[in-house]
């Protein structure tokens, strides 16, 4: 399988009132054709700045990457050509309809205009976009405009497709609705190269994700590597506060040997990971019984992305998350 | 060529959303018409050409016409500021269209509707007494539109590097006002002291005024319409070569 994607060492800064600020510090990857690839992290991150370093929009400080096999920094013209490109703000005409905005786009990419006329059906239909075509686009819901936008994206059949913060601002039903589109491109063939800082998104939709932060990228792997690997399993437990039950359960999981760590949530619920639940769970049952401590719940639970971004910066995504929409 | 293509399609877009939306039409018409309306009865006594006969509007029309194009392409930034926060320009910018298409599409639709509205205000202009040369006016449409692209060229760039309304606003209006008096727009230069003639000399806009001021009455020979040439002609090569380079470079 080929990389359709390969970054080296990439590097930017940013001066700001002054200051010089490394938005990107050295950061390596590669993506395989064929698959959906995500960065995840927390605003400010380092991940747009990436990926417009990838999409010709931005020059690169130092280092080197690839895309489609084309250098991005000598080659940006014919990268242009291989890849489609989605940001935040999609950038559709909004006095335009919506057939108007693919109809340019397409032809913008040098395709005759009976040509990009038979591949705009083509994307209509792909996409459910056919109800509305003809509609300004200023008249479109959310998830209407958000459906034209990768349209937009993939007019010229790209081999890779950028999507910067796909889903931000959309409902749950249509956020899955988009997933879906995208895992559709995905197995007609194309690269998605997505950013997020939703751990649903990145657990759900990517093959394989990156985790970055503050520049730097502090985890990779697929959604169920990374949970497995950085963290395992967690075992969930409550105990009382009488007796010096906390105090003894505490010890006593220190003392396992199979447990490689244990934070306490802010509920006060016990979080001990561990690298086979299943296994795990009898004997902490069985060790409790030996010690005779009665706890009040014990549960096995699925590990989240989240817990992987806690281990790995000692800091969590959700925290921020809510703090950012405070 | 696909610089021509990519212009041509760009242009069309632009004039496409400038049709969607026509309030803009009657905005932009309402200035010129007003100093048409308002301005030039104030003149009929002034002695604004010495030694010329004829209507006041022989000279002050073509002010008008140099005034509309140097507002027009002053403003033309802010649709680009616009698009630029909707995210358009960036949009653009990943396809492989020539930059300078991406410069040019809009102007040229922009320039388009700048000559719309001077053949409004000449039809106006005749209804109250103004003669028509044509040849003169031809070359003057020559000058209005260089005039048009500089300033037009400019005034994206300016808003490709600002990004955001109020820098963009304070420099565009902080050249305007000076640019506009120091060019003898409403009144003739040569009124005023000598130093502000030699102030003149250092704007663009006045050898735009002066120029249309002979052409009206289809003078070819005076040296003022040499001299806006040769100002206007590498001016507006400049800032073409500028405000692609701006496009060209990142645009954060």
């Amino acid at each position: 399988m080929t990389n359709v994607i390969e970054a080296r060492e990439l590097r930017k800064r940013f001066k700001a009132r002054g200051a010089t600020v490394e938005a990107v510090r050295g950061v390596s990857f590669t993506v395989p054709q064929g698959e959906i690839f995500g960065f995840l992290g927390p605003n400010g991150a380092g991940k747009t700045t990436t990926l417009r370093m990838l999409t010709t929009l931005l020059t690169i400080d130092e280092g080197e990457a690839r895309v489609a096999g084309l250098d991005v920094a000598s080659a940006a013209a014919k990268v242009r050509q291989q890849i489609g490109y989605v940001s935040q703000l999609g950038g559709a005409d909004n006095l335009a309809t919506g057939r108007e905005n693919l109809m340019l786009q397409g032809r913008l990419y040098g395709r005759e205009r009976a040509d990009v006329a038979a591949r705009v059906e083509e994307l209509l239909d792909l996409l459910d976009l056919a109800s509305f075509a003809e509609r300004q686009v200023k008249t479109y819901s959310g998830g209407q405009k958000r459906r034209l936008d990768v349209a937009l994206g993939i007019v010229h059949e790209p081999q890779v497709l950028f999507l910067d913060e796909p889903t931000t601002g959309l409902d749950p039903q249509n956020r899955a609705n988009l997933w879906q589109h995208v895992r559709t491109l995905r197995d007609r063939g194309v690269t998605v190269f997505l950013t997020t800082h939703y751990l649903e998104e990145a657990d759900a939709l990517c093959d394989r994700v990156t985790i970055i932060d503050d520049g730097t990228i502090v985890a990779e792997g697929s959604p169920r590597e990374l949970k497995r690997d950085i963290v395992g399993d967690a075992v969930v437990l409550r105990v009382g506060d009488e007796d010096g039950t906390r105090a003894r359960v505490e010890t006593l999981l220190a003392d396992a040997p199979f447990v490689r760590s244990t934070t306490q949530a802010e509920d006060g619920e016990l979080h001990c990971y561990v690298d086979d639940g299943p296994a795990a769970l009898p004997e902490l049952l069985r060790r409790f019984d030996a010690a005779q401590i009665t706890l009040r719940a014990i549960s096995l639970s699925e590990p989240t992305l989240d817990d992987v971004f806690l281990a790995k910066t000692g800091r969590s995504l959700r925290d921020r998350e809510a703090g950012a929409a405070a | 060529m696909k610089l021509v293509r990519d212009t041509r399609l760009l242009a069309w877009r632009r004039s496409l959303q400038l049709l969607r939306n026509p309030v803009w039409l009657f905005v932009s018409l309402t200035v010129p018409l007003l100093y048409l309306a308002l301005f030039t009865p104030l003149l009929k006594d002034v002695p604004v050409a010495p030694g010329v006969g004829g209507n006041v509007l022989d000279e002050f029309l073509p002010g008008i016409l140099a005034l509309l194009a140097f507002t027009s392409g002053a403003n033309a930034g802010f649709s680009t500021l616009f698009e630029l926060q909707a995210g358009v320009i960036e949009r653009f910018r990943v396809t492989p269209a020539s930059r300078l298409a991406l410069l040019l599409g809009p102007l040229v639709s922009g320039m388009a509707s700048m000559f719309i509205f001077d053949l409004v205000l000449l039809v106006v202009g005749v209804l109250f007494g103004f003669h028509v040369h044509v040849p003169g006016l031809l070359v003057l449409a020559v000058l209005l539109a260089l005039f048009y692209l500089t300033m037009a060229a400019f005034s994206t760039a300016v808003a490709l590097l600002t990004k955001e309304i109020t820098g963009f606003a304070a420099i565009v209006n902080g050249i305007n006002l000076p640019l506009m008096l120091l060019a003898g727009v409403l009144l003739p230069i040569s009124l005023g002291p000598g130093w502000m003639g030699v102030l003149a000399h250092f704007n663009p806009l006045y050898y735009l005024v002066t120029a249309a001021r002979t052409l009206a009455l289809d003078t070819f020979s005076d040296g003022a319409l040499w001299q806006a040439f040769a100002v206007l002609t590498p001016l507006c090569v400049v800032s073409l070569a500028w405000a692609t380079r701006v496009y060209r470079r990142a645009v954060a």
